[in-house]
């Protein structure tokens, strides 16, 4: 019969007009805030508030770039170490007297940002599945890191450039979150107005096809691995610098959260489809997750099984969206 | 006709797809050692006709009566069992195991719970036996064997499971002349034990040579059913297309004469499957590849796109020798090339994405600058295409996904147009979409032709060889055969040169005159 037959039905529902996925997870978030404040009023502070938005930020940051990575139909499992190594090498270059500094945060980001390029080129040119090449990646940058820390948390502190955004707030506004801001800006332009984020989204649809069409489809892929390494690095920047300085394993708690938050936002695992609303819901909805799950003082194997399960049950309903394809 | 009882019969069976009709109150008899041709074009219903009968799909109604009792399939193992047995055209062996595994693959012979392995070989070097294909080793690993054996591997999986009927979609297009041949010995030998036979082919000289009943279908109903050889094969393309045949096609203009090609192919080589092939087209000029399926037209285009790697040989465009590694190279201005490729679904759209991302996606370096989209600029060219292809779409914004075949394939093409590109390479651009698109851009690849460019197309449909190109490259084992130009491009020349040979055909005879 004529392939027109056989396609897809035609349904442009309203469901997706709406886009089902980024509408459930606000909904959620409004949700858990009525639960929250149930149990305590301080949920609805102004305070209580901005404070999630902060510890939100360093999570929204990183989740940027895995959601890149996740757009394309790949995967980054060396964020938790990248995080880290930023971190740490930051504070390190603080060492080295005031040009030291002054490169702190530069340098951080550069190291994360030649990760993220060890990835890309892996993925890219050498054809190694993500989901190997990154978990290996991330191995070897955890080992460099307790190579060169001898495996105690490292004495050096974050700059104070790195506390002024990590730490400090003006007016009340944390300034981590005004650089999310900023981050999530410069996203939604990339990904929506520039011909790297169209060919991001074709990419993660049918790369074959965006071959075809003439894009240098490998480039694209390394760019945008490099892109998720240069800001996992930069969160854990500013997470040393929220802190006073970088630790071990501190990236370990961003990985899971951070491919949550792009899913539970709407983007398909599978690539090529998702807003970045749709993250920042996510980020925000994970956040207040483990804020309110601690405050409600559930133990930490609780807290897990309770977080595992919430994911696990948004992705099903997200499943039934799915039919396009 | 058969005095006896028919053997399957189909009555008021429709089939709708979305809003599209698929089937409309269809009626089909099959007698038992008969071989039935169904002809149609492409989307007349014969592959839903099948699918219906293998339980594939369902039909929305109607019913199907076998030894004249009514029967309904939910899934293709109940038709199976009911001996209603489909060799499909797009091959469906595990390319990873061996022929005896795939032969036996539904229902292997067990012994205490465990594939009795001597027991399943035995089966399946009697099956092979049957469709002519003794010579196959049953252990063979299945990626190990050519497109044409394999085809008999698939055969004789489905004799594997002693069919009553016996369903051969398309099943001799990926076969070597010497295969088809054994196929049809075995074939007529089936007839004689009693198995009743659909046969879908659209070889008119295969269907003269071995049917002894044909239907034609046209827009989902069978339109006529005739003893074979009743008809001429002029009646029989009336009865499919419904109307004059050589409308269909705009007029070619005359072939002007010393013009520099534009261009230019000398000794392309991919091996094995591209073997030294030259040619060259000039502006305004449509150059069609014709031959059997799978003799290295696909891979053409694909090495002249820039894709294959590690293709050698020269490619001149305008006369200057070119490099083309990719497509990006092979659509930069200086060469200017398109490919519309084979499959839209996996290679030419990216169906969840909306129509104005697939429509812009090969051009945005013309509305953008340092990578930064020009929305409104954007937004114009693709008003212009969608108004130039006559695409039917609720909006820019809908996936591509959701339009309907035909559609989808203007889209892919006027993602292309947007860059005027002066070489037009298009593979297999018609299949699977209506008549009325179709003509539509017949029409379309000669304005394009007329406004100057060079255009190579390969069609497995010979009637669009005939009808669109100035000359026919006829292609055997990955390299030229033939050039046929102007009046010689017949349906028997075509056929004839396909098969590497030059006798004269049984059945295949001057069909119709090249239109002019």
């Amino acid at each position: 019969m004529t392939d027109q037959t056989t396609d897809v039905p035609v349904r442009l529902s309203f469901r997706q007009r709406l886009n089902v996925p980024v509408v459930t997870a606000f909904g959620c978030i409004v949700l858990l805030l009525v639960v929250g404040s149930i149990y305590s009023p301080n949920f609805l502070s102004p305070e209580y508030l901005l404070q999630q938005l902060k510890v939100g930020a360093f999570l929204g940051i990183i989740a940027t770039g895995m959601m890149v990575v996740i757009l394309l139909g790949q995967i980054d499992l060396s964020v938790p170490w990248t995080v880290t190594l930023g971190a740490m090498m930051a504070s390190a270059a603080t060492a080295y007297g005031p040009m030291g500094e002054v490169a702190a945060i530069p340098f951080g980001i550069l190291c994360g940002l030649l990760i993220g390029l060890l990835n890309g080129v892996a993925v890219a040119y050498l054809r190694i599945p993500s989901m190997i090449i990154t978990l290996a990646v991330n191995a070897v940058a955890q080992g460099l890191m307790v190579a060169y820390s001898g495996g105690f948390s490292p004495q050096d502190s974050a700059s104070p450039a790195m506390k002024f955004i990590g730490a400090q707030s003006t007016l009340g506004v944390p300034h981590a979150v005004v650089v999310w801001i900023i981050v999530g800006g410069l996203a939604v332009f990339l990904l929506t107005r520039t011909t790297f984020g169209r060919a991001i989204y074709g990419i993660g649809n049918k790369e074959s096809a965006a071959y075809l069409s003439g894009v240098p489809t490998q480039r694209v892929v390394v760019a945008a691995f490099a892109l998720c390494g240069a800001l996992a690095a930069f969160g854990g920047v500013l997470l040393a610098g929220y802190a006073g300085k970088a630790a071990q394993s501190m990236g370990d708690a961003y990985l899971l959260p951070a491919i949550a938050a792009v899913v539970l936002g709407g983007t398909s695992i599978l690539g090529g489809r998702g807003s970045y609303l749709g993250t920042i819901a996510g980020v925000i909805l994970i956040t207040l997750l483990q804020s309110i799950l601690s405050v409600m003082q559930i133990a930490e194997f609780g807290r897990q099984i309770i977080y595992g399960v919430i994911i696990v049950a948004m992705l099903l309903l997200y499943g039934r969206d799915q039919k396009l394809r | 006709m058969d005095a006896t009882n028919p053997l399957f019969r189909m009555e008021g069976i429709s089939k709708r797809y979305g809003g599209v009709r698929a089937l409309e109150r269809a009626e089909l008899t099959v007698h038992a050692g008969r071989v039935h041709a169904i002809l149609g074009e492409n989307g007349a219903g014969k592959s839903t006709l099948i699918k219906i009968m293998a339980g594939v799909v369902a039909p929305d109604e109607g019913r199907m009566l076998l030894d004249g009792r009514e029967v309904t399939f939910p899934d293709p193992a109940a038709a199976n069992a009911a001996g209603i047995v489909c060799v499909f055209q797009e091959l469906s062996l595990i390319p990873e195991l061996s022929v005896a595994d795939n032969i036996i693959v539904s229902h292997p012979p067990t012994r205490l719970g465990m594939i009795d392995r001597r027991a399943q070989r035995g089966l399946a070097e009697e099956a092979l036996a049957r469709a002519g294909g003794g010579d196959i080793h049953p252990s063979t690993l299945i990626k190990d064997l050519s497109l044409s054996r394999r085809q008999i591997v698939e055969i004789a999986k489905a004799l594997a499971r002693k069919p009553r009927v016996l369903i051969l979609d398309e099943a001799t297009s990926a076969l070597s002349a010497s295969d088809v041949e054994s196929v049809f010995g075995v074939i007529r030998r089936l007839r004689d034990d009693g198995v009743a036979h659909l046969y879908i082919s659209h070889r008119m000289h295969e269907i003269a040579e071995l049917a002894d009943t044909c239907t034609v279908f046209r827009n989902g109903r069978n339109v006529a059913t005739y003893e074979a050889r009743t008809k001429t094969d002029e009646q029989v393309v009336e009865l499919m297309i419904g109307r004059e045949y050589h409308n269909v096609f705009p007029p070619k203009p005359p072939r002007p004469e010393g013009k520099k090609p534009m261009l230019e192919v000398k000794n392309l080589t991919w091996s094995p499957r591209l073997n030294g092939v030259s040619l060259d087209v000039s502006a305004g000029e449509i150059v069609g590849l014709g031959g059997l399926d799978g003799q290295g037209q696909r891979e053409l285009l694909l090495a002249l796109f820039g894709v294959l790697r590690g293709a050698s040989g020269d490619i001149l465009v305008d006369g200057q020798p070119v490099s083309i590694n990719s497509p990006r190279e092979a659509k930069a201005d200086r060469i200017g090339m398109a490919l519309i490729p084979e499959d839209r679904k996996t290679e030419g759209l990216m169906l969840p994405m909306a129509v104005r991302d697939n429509l812009s996606f090969a051009a945005m370096s013309l509305f953008s600058r340092g990578g930064i989209i020009d929305r409104s600029a954007e937004r114009r060219a693709i008003d212009e295409v969608i108004k130039l292809l006559a695409i039917k779409t609720d909006g820019i914004a809908v996936p591509a996904g959701s339009l309907s075949g035909g559609n989808q394939q203007k889209v892919v093409i006027a993602k292309w147009l947007m860059r005027k590109p002066r070489i037009i390479l298009l593979n297999d651009p018609t299949r699977g979409i209506d008549v009325g698109t179709k003509q539509e851009l017949y029409q379309l690849l000669r304005k394009l032709a007329d406004a100057g460019a060079a255009i190579i197309l390969y069609s497995t449909d010979y009637d669009e060889l005939i009808g669109c190109c100035d000359k026919v490259l006829v292609m055997y084992d990955g390299a030229v055969k033939r050039m046929l130009a102007g009046t010689e491009i017949t349906e028997k020349a075509l056929i004839a040169s396909a098969l590497n040979i030059d006798a004269d055909l049984k059945g295949a005879g001057a069909m119709r005159p090249a239109a002019q």
